[in-house]
């Protein structure tokens, strides 16, 4: 009997099964952030592996194939990023700005936090990437030597703390350009800011898949480059 | 989506191929990304054949992530000791980040609401 756990078989229907319950639960939340599938999905699989004593290393290599579709999903983010650009043709100034200072925001306050309140070069390394959507992060955070795991789960909760924090920062600050409100949400929040953007409207959903594609693709060439000089000036190595 | 599944498999080798002749410190699929959006910028016939399988991959994006951030669950023993910064960098960083960026696009962006509320008066 234990050896159908031992198969990859085991490992693709636990992750399948584990979403599609994720998904549906999503849905009857009516997509609120704390309920993201991310999170959900992760139950089941997280209760399961220690019972059935499955390594998490095993339960990796069991999924691989469905890993390797990451590859392929970042090349794919060329698709609406080509589709927003022509809506934002008139303001591509404040645009382009925002993307680089923001991205340079969005990675460097949460390195040095990091770094002032003692966290070692790897944990640093991968937190980086935090802001940008998954599939490029976990590409990225391999130049910044950091793990994987975290980097990806630093992700979903920077998406889904955004996504929760926005409608109050933008009643606070007093915003109601749905340009601004959706840009905010795609830089800092990625794919679950995107998703909270979409509820503003279309435009503000615009604004927001625009701003994902765009910090992803300047975080993704700066940090390669930059990550080794900022490691050596925090770390000294 | 056959075609898209290809197309995108076809730009990602492209990707790998480049970094393989250049050196270049990039990932692949992030270098084939970027192929992708020039050729689709310069309406490569077919290119656009990839939206079905793209829409499809970026719909179920969470799918193929949260197997990795089990990890963090999984193997806590590796990141318990830095679990203020952890928490701190993540959930005060995109706190503050949001804010900045908020005040950022404020300042950046011109006004369009204007218009309309000065039609209102």
């Amino acid at each position: 009997m234990t050896e159908l756990l031992h198969t990859p078989l085991f490992g693709l229907l636990l992750t399948l099964a584990s979403y599609r319950a994720a998904t549906w639960l999503y849905g009857k939340a009516h997509s609120l952030p704390v309920f993201h599938p991310f999170l959900v999905a992760s139950i089941p699989v997280v209760v399961v592996l220690p019972m059935v004593g499955l390594s998490y290393e095993e339960y990796r290599e069991q999924i691989q194939g469905l890993s390797f579709l990451l590859g392929p999903a970042t090349v794919a983010l060329a698709w609406p990023l080509y589709r927003q650009l022509r809506t934002v043709r008139s303001v591509w100034k404040p645009v382009l700005i925002t993307t680089l200072v923001g991205a340079a925001l969005a990675a460097g306050i949460s390195v040095l936090l990091a770094w002032w309140l003692g966290a070692p070069e790897p944990v640093v390394g991968s937190l980086a990437p935090k802001s940008i959507t998954t599939p490029i992060a976990v590409e990225v955070v391999r130049s910044t030597d950091g793990f994987v795991a975290l980097a990806a789960g630093a992700v979903a909760i920077t998406g889904i703390v955004g996504a929760l924090v926005a409608g109050s920062i933008f009643r606070l600050l007093r915003v109601h350009d749905d340009r601004i409100r959706g840009f905010a949400l795609g830089l800092v929040a990625h794919a679950i800011g995107t998703a909270r953007a979409f509820e503003y409207g279309e435009k503000a959903g615009a604004f927001a898949s625009l701003a994902l594609g765009l910090t992803g693709l300047v975080t993704a060439l700066a940090l390669p480059w930059l990550w080794p000089w900022v490691a050596g000036w925090l770390f000294g190595i | 989506m056959l075609d898209g599944l290809l197309i995108l498999l076809v730009f990602q080798f492209l990707g790998e191929v480049l970094i393989h002749f250049t050196g270049l410190p990039l990932p692949a699929p992030v270098v084939g990304m970027v192929l992708l959006l020039l050729a689709l910028m310069f309406n490569l016939p077919g290119s656009d054949r990839v939206s079905e399988a793209a829409g499809m991959l970026i719909r179920h994006i969470s799918l193929l992530i949260f197997p990795l951030g089990v990890g963090i669950v999984l193997q806590w023993s590796r990141y318990q000791d830095y679990a203020l910064a952890l928490t701190v960098a993540v959930v005060f960083g995109t706190i503050l980040t949001m804010v900045l960026v908020t005040l950022l696009l404020k300042l950046l962006m011109p006004g369009e609401r204007h218009h309309e509320e000065h039609h209102h008066d």
